[in-house]
């Protein structure tokens, strides 16, 4: 494998039962790089291992005043040279590439595990850790592969100079030999000391990142409201307790440099001195004592190699077990070697589904229902959902979808009578599309920003005016000059954070229309766009959702009065169905929902109207009058929004009855009297609050 | 396999999208400031480690001379070698560097890691002290990259680059210095090695820098990817984006090894280089020393000196080769830091205070971007305790208009005043002790309940913080917290709904007390039921200030004493309610959109 051949077309299926496992089905899967590491690594070595002798011989000639010895030494040293580059450079390039190569086989597998998981993944582990595994811990994994090969030829080099010196001259080899395999071992105890300094240090400096991070992250706040030095203090203090944890790791290192400086020194002691001793007696030259003292200098270089890998080895080890933690990662739906990954390979996706669509898919066609709470949305009509729980409203949305990541065993919603959740995912991802709450937007172009699989019949600038993105456009084309003046290569940033939430908002439901689904699930798509957009939306919702089954979770009257029906659902349970202005006035608890009103029984002094009128109803409680300001406030805006209503009803195709629907099956009965007893409540307090009782009272008739 | 040792330029620059960015970045004389700055600051550290290095290097060639020495004997057939006081110099001098060699860790790594601090430090320092004009204009991403990324990729420069590159410098210096010492004609043979170093490492520090910075970002950008697939699991499986998103890991994992593999080709040059001077300095040593050896011009032991020295300078030769390349790819870093510098901080009149609480915006034109205005001519009086509420419909400036009354940017003709004191001439500090923003973005730290609400008013103590709390009626769930005001929140710590974190914002407001407050769809994204319960916290906090609302949501304006409608950048309607209604302009037509 060579670095310009990546990425894999196959990563291969990983062994991630433990982490040496993973490591070492990482060294398996290139044995021929490590194979050719190791070969390019013991020339080197033996290369390097060879410069002493020669050096030896050089000043032997000089001493026996041999100038063709001389020479002879250079022409070897000449040699040398070359196998020295050549090796050293091989092995570079190699080791490099192992380590590239097994980096980017893990970020793959971390891609396409990530990609299956889907909305899964973060149930199960913590974002960060993956993004841990993906930032630090595969630079060590490849670190601990590729120092293998490198660790295989140094062990292979000084096996081979200590056999030498033992060949060359018994004692003092056997003398080198017994003290390298002392020196090999004495740092090991301190690596994991070291390994935890390091760790620590690396946890502290994780927090004043994220403390920095913080900061930053809320200065507009800091800025506007102050306590500048007070976070600054708090950082000086995170950031000098970083300084002293790198300083207590430094002086491990420091103590390990200083034993690889003294132990190494001893011996070189014991060799100089033996060999002078010998040289002395006349058993060795001078020459040669030079190669020993040469020959021990050289075995610390594969001394240091051996303690490198030692420590990748502690190193790799934790990172390669979050690795397999993250990689053994299954959905529940998933068989062990990722059957549901179909729905992420290329051939899936709704793309394609137009083309050629999997037969299963076909029959998942007809009216959208759940048999737990009751809700139907009937094939091609826009219905909207209105739910007093948001979280419940979320649990239902996904429900609708099929296979809901957190599957709690309801009983699966059908479309066309077909359970969703026993369909393949990708069919019923491609069948059906749910829109959650807080819909990421993902980084890169307009144009890939909404390049996501449909089925084709709908454009780009249709969903986009549909959506109402004219400004959102405009301010990603101010926002990149790059773009030129064309809105659909403007940049959108990672999660859109340079827009506000309501321009993310409506470029996210651009993407949903654009992908064009047979049913669409919208959760609030437009909670935090200005009224005037938002009726626009609701209008340009219609147009382009004509006779495509559409559900829409909203409490906004804009939204809920263009739907062909509005489902209330409460409680798990639909209790009441209709259009938008029939349950306004038919259903108390809709009306206290859709207007943001105090339920009828609540004390109106716990609750305040509407979110943001409250800020300015405030005003009246500053006046003096609190309850009674409340009260009169809200008669006021009701009384107003039911002439409105009249109007609505006036414009409401005459044939189209009343038809409240408190309840829809016998199950359903349970939630009745509560209701009713609101209801009765609920009379009773608007009597208390004088006209609009009749006036509604009068409407209805 | 070798045929392709050589790799072409990547024509796809991640480095780009990093140098994108909405700060400056310091040029190349701030950044050297800056660092004559920093080492003045810590020059006794340095001259420190300077010393106990060159102690360090000192012993470490006692060896080669004492080999030498013994050499030198040997071949002149001494009988008497006084091994023992050989060996007692070596022990002693082992001994010395031992200790030294440590010394010179620790402080390198002491002198690293205060600089490193400082660093970060001056960075923080600098960033709260920006403008808050400049932080809206410019967001906090770019601030956000500098002090993760960029304080990561400078920690290592300044951990170990700048005290190995001293540490090798001291080292190559007083080798060559023994070399020369040693025996004079020897030092010849470092001229032999020297321009087969100069100009192979000149070669390879003109692309090295800007390539590992693309190599760095390219890997980064993978990481990248993959997070955002994480961080977005629910949308890319409803959109069936997982192939897709598969498929771009796999694009930047191309990119990025297209770098490895540049860089890869540079080291292939750069090794041999390096190789082959050390060579040729070693055979130079010993061919040169061999022939004056022969020639009588000098002695073995010289010889035997000179080579294992020479040897010696192959470690701090590779050492200022690895991390002069480390400081290059630092120096964009740094310059990206202290760009932070550049922007002139927040001066304004110290003495401009206020004379009233009537706020008053005339004649204001105010744009983004040059030629271009976003308010055009705008007018508008709020007289202390009135309520006024900005419609209108997205993009038409009323955000911008908010902005301009809460002091966060100057107008670009006219002025906005507060009691006659023009807001743009006041500093930040002194605005905001009139004037609060409150916009969606309720930003809960990393910390305390109480560091949280003590930003707000430094000096106040746990009743005032409970009065506070109690205030915004969050006084029921701080207390059931387990560790009450000392509770760590945020992120990392106990979770904190949005409407709590709403309530921490509201108490902070409570806490500061500005008289005047503009707010900016402040509870929009917050879902209905949280809404409603907040309303009474925040009417609480609204009591007898002035209030400046934008409003997404109409039923905010009806309440309203004074409405203005915004459209295009102006003022096209102004009044209240019911007068606007009758009326029947703009607003009366969103009014009805409303109740469709």
């Amino acid at each position: 494998m060579q670095i310009r051949d990546l990425p894999y077309t196959d990563p291969g299926v990983p062994d991630v039962r433990t982490g040496p496992r993973f490591l070492l089905w990482l060294g398996r899967m290139q044995l021929g790089g490590q194979a050719k590491s190791l070969g390019w690594g013991t020339l080197h070595m033996a290369s390097v291992a060879s410069v002493p002798a020669v050096v030896g011989l050089a000043v032997e000639a000089v001493v026996e005043r041999s100038g063709a010895g001389l020479l002879r030494a250079g022409a070897l040293m000449a040699v040398l040279a070359l196998t020295v580059t050549l090796g050293d450079t091989m092995l570079h390039r190699t080791a490099i590439t192992n380590w590239v190569t097994a980096a980017a086989r893990v970020q793959q597998l971390l891609a396409r595990r990530t990609a299956a998981l889907g909305a899964t993944l973060t149930q199960r582990v913590a974002a960060g850790e993956v993004v841990a595994v993906s930032t630090g811990d595969i630079e060590k994994i490849g670190w601990c592969v590729e120092s293998a090969s490198r660790f295989s030829a140094a062990l292979l080099g000084a096996t081979g100079v200590c056999a030498g010196l033992v060949v060359y001259e018994p004692q003092l080899g056997l003398l080198v030999t017994c003290g390298m395999a002392v020196l090999a071992v004495t740092v090991l105890p301190l690596l994991p000391r070291a390994t935890r300094r390091a760790d620590l240090q690396r946890e502290k400096a994780g927090r004043a990142t994220e403390l920095a991070a913080d900061t930053v992250a809320g200065l507009r706040v800091l800025r506007g409201i102050g306590g500048e030095e007070l976070f600054l203090t708090r950082y000086r203090t995170a950031s000098q307790e970083v300084r002293r944890a790198a300083v207590r790791t430094a002086r491990m290192w420091a103590l390990i440099e200083a034993i690889q400086v003294a132990l190494p020194g001893l011996l070189l002691l014991a060799v100089v001195w033996h060999g002078a001793r010998l040289a002395l007696d006349g058993r060795i030259g001078v020459g040669e004592l030079v190669t020993v003292y040469g020959a021990v200098t050289f075995l610390l270089f594969p001394l240091r190699l051996f303690q490198e890998f030692a420590m990748a080895y502690s190193f790799s080890r934790p990172s390669a077990q979050r690795a397999t933690r993250v990689l053994s990662l299954r959905r529940g739906t998933e068989d062990a070697d990722g059957a549901v990954t179909d729905g992420v390979s290329p051939a899936g996706g709704r793309s394609a589904g137009s083309r050629g669509r999997p037969p299963e898919a076909d029959a998942l066609d007809g009216d959208l229902y759940d048999p737990v709470t009751g809700l139907r949305a009937p094939e091609g009509k826009l219905t909207a959902v209105v739910c007093g729980d948001p979280d419940a409203a979320g649990k239902l949305a996904d429900r609708l979808g099929g296979h809901p990541p957190d599957s709690t065993g309801a009983v699966s919603v059908r479309l066309g009578g077909v359970p969703l959740d026993e369909q393949p995912l990708a069919a019923v991802r491609a069948a059906v599309l749910v829109q959650d709450k807080d819909p990421v937007l993902l980084s890169g172009t307009v144009r890939e920003l909404l390049d996501v699989p449909s089925s084709g019949e709908v454009s780009a600038r249709h969903a986009l005016r549909a959506a109402e993105c004219g400004d959102v456009l405009d301010a990603l084309v101010q926002g990149s000059p790059e773009a030129d003046g064309d809105a659909l290569s403007a940049s959108v940033t990672e999660r859109g954070r340079s827009l506000s939430g309501g321009q993310r908002q409506r470029l996210a439901l651009a993407r949903s229309l654009v992908a064009c689904p047979r049913v669409l699930v919208l959760d609030e798509p437009t909670s935090a766009v200005d009224a005037h957009t938002e009726a626009r939306i609701a209008d340009g919702l219609r147009e382009i959702r004509a006779g495509r089954t559409t559900v829409v979770f909203s409490s906004s009257p804009l939204m809920l009065d263009r739907a062909d029906s509005v489902v209330l659902v409460q409680g798990e349970q639909v209790v009441a169905t209709g259009s938008h202005p029939e349950l306004l006035h038919g259903h108390a608890a809709y009306r206290s929902i859709v207007t943001r009103e105090p339920e009828e029984g609540e004390a109106p002094g716990s609750d305040g109207g509407t979110p943001e009128g409250g800020e300015l109803a405030g005003r009246s409680i500053a006046s003096g009058t609190a309850t009674a300001a409340f009260t009169a406030v809200g008669d006021e805006a009701a009384a107003a929004r039911s002439a409105e209503a009249a109007g609505a009803l006036r414009d409401l195709a005459a044939g189209e009855a009343v038809e409240v629907v408190d309840v829809l099956d016998s199950a359903a009965e349970g939630s009745e009297a509560p209701v009713g007893a609101q209801a009765a409540d609920g009379s009773a307090a608007t009597g208390e609050r004088g006209e609009l009782a009749p006036a509604e009272g009068a409407e209805r008739a | 396999m070798t045929a392709a040792i050589g790799a072409p330029l990547p024509s796809y620059d991640p480095a780009d999208t990093e140098n994108a960015t909405t700060l400056p970045v310091g040029g190349t004389a701030t950044v050297r400031t800056y660092v004559a700055e920093l080492l003045r600051r810590h020059r006794r550290a340095f001259l420190r480690l300077i010393a106990v290095n060159s102690v360090a290097v000192l012993a470490s060639m006692v060896g080669p001379y004492l080999l030498g020495g013994l050499v030198e004997d040997l071949s002149a057939g001494s009988r008497d070698l006084q091994l023992g006081r050989v060996v007692g110099l070596f022990v002693f001098a082992l001994a010395v560097q031992t200790f030294f060699v440590r010394e010179v860790r620790l402080r390198g790594a002491m002198l690293g890691e205060e600089m490193l601090a400082d660093l970060r430090e001056d960075f923080l320092v600098r960033s709260v002290a920006l403008p808050p004009g400049v932080l809206e204009r410019a967001g906090t991403g770019d601030l956000l990259s500098r002090i993760t990324t960029d304080i990561d990729r400078l920690a290592n420069a300044m951990r170990e680059a700048v005290p190995q590159l001293s540490i090798g410098v001291v080292w190559t210096a007083l080798l060559v210095g023994a070399l020369t010492a040693t025996a004079p004609p020897l030092a010849l043979a470092v001229l032999v090695a020297l321009p087969v170093l100069l100009i192979g490492s000149r070669w390879y520090y003109r692309r090295a820098p800007a390539a590992y910075r693309s190599e760095a970002a390219g890997y980064a950008a993978v990481a990248g990817a993959l997070a955002e697939t994480v961080d977005a699991g629910r949308t890319v499986e409803a959109h069936q984006l997982g192939a897709r998103r598969i498929a771009l890991s796999e694009r930047r994992i191309a990119e990025w090894t297209a770098w490895e593999r540049y860089t890869l080709w540079l080291r292939s040059v750069l090794f041999p280089v390096v190789n082959v001077s050390n060579v040729l300095l070693t055979s130079a040593v010993l061919l040169l020393g061999g022939v004056f050896v022969l020639r009588g011009w000098m002695d073995v032991g010289q010889l035997t000196t000179g080579a294992l020295l020479s040897q010696m300078l192959f470690e701090p030769i590779g050492m200022i080769l690895r991390w002069y390349d480390e400081l290059q790819v630092a120096q964009v870093s740094l310059g990206r830091l202290v760009g932070v510098r550049e922007i002139e901080p927040d001066s304004g009149e110290e003495d401009l205070t206020p004379a009233g609480r009537e706020l008053a915006a005339q004649d204001v034109r105010f744009g983004y971007r040059e030629g271009t205005d976003v308010l055009h001519g705008v007018t508008l009086s709020v007289p202390r305790g009135t309520r006024v509420a900005l419609v209108g419909p997205s993009g038409a400036g009323k955000s911008t208009l908010g902005r301009l009354l809460a002091g966060i940017y100057g107008p670009r003709t006219g002025q906005v005043a507060l009691g006659d004191a023009e807001l743009a001439r006041m500093p930040a500090e002194r605005v905001r002790q009139h004037v609060a923003l409150v916009n969606q973005e309720h930003h809960v730290f990393v910390g305390t309940l109480r560091d949280n609400l003590l930003l707000a008013r430094t000096g106040a103590d746990d009743a005032e913080l409970w009065a506070a709390l109690g205030a915004v009626d969050a006084g029921t769930w701080a207390r059931a917290l387990p560790d009450g005001l000392d509770s760590e929140i945020g992120s990392g710590g106990l979770s904190v709904t949005p409407a709590q974190a709403q309530q921490i914002a509201l108490a902070r407001l409570v806490l500061a007390d500005p008289h005047t407050l503009v707010l900016d769809e402040a509870t929009s994204l917050l879902d209905p039921r949280a809404a409603r319960h907040l309303e009474r916290s925040l009417a609480r906090v609204l009591d007898g200030r002035t209030v400046v609302a934008i409003a997404h949501r109409l039923h905010t304006a009806h309440d309203a004493d004074v409405i203005a409608v915004v459209e295009d950048g102006r003022i096209s309607e102004l009044g209240g309610h019911e007068a606007l209604v009758e009326a029947d302009g703009a607003y009366a037509a969103l009014w009805r959109s409303w109740h469709g």
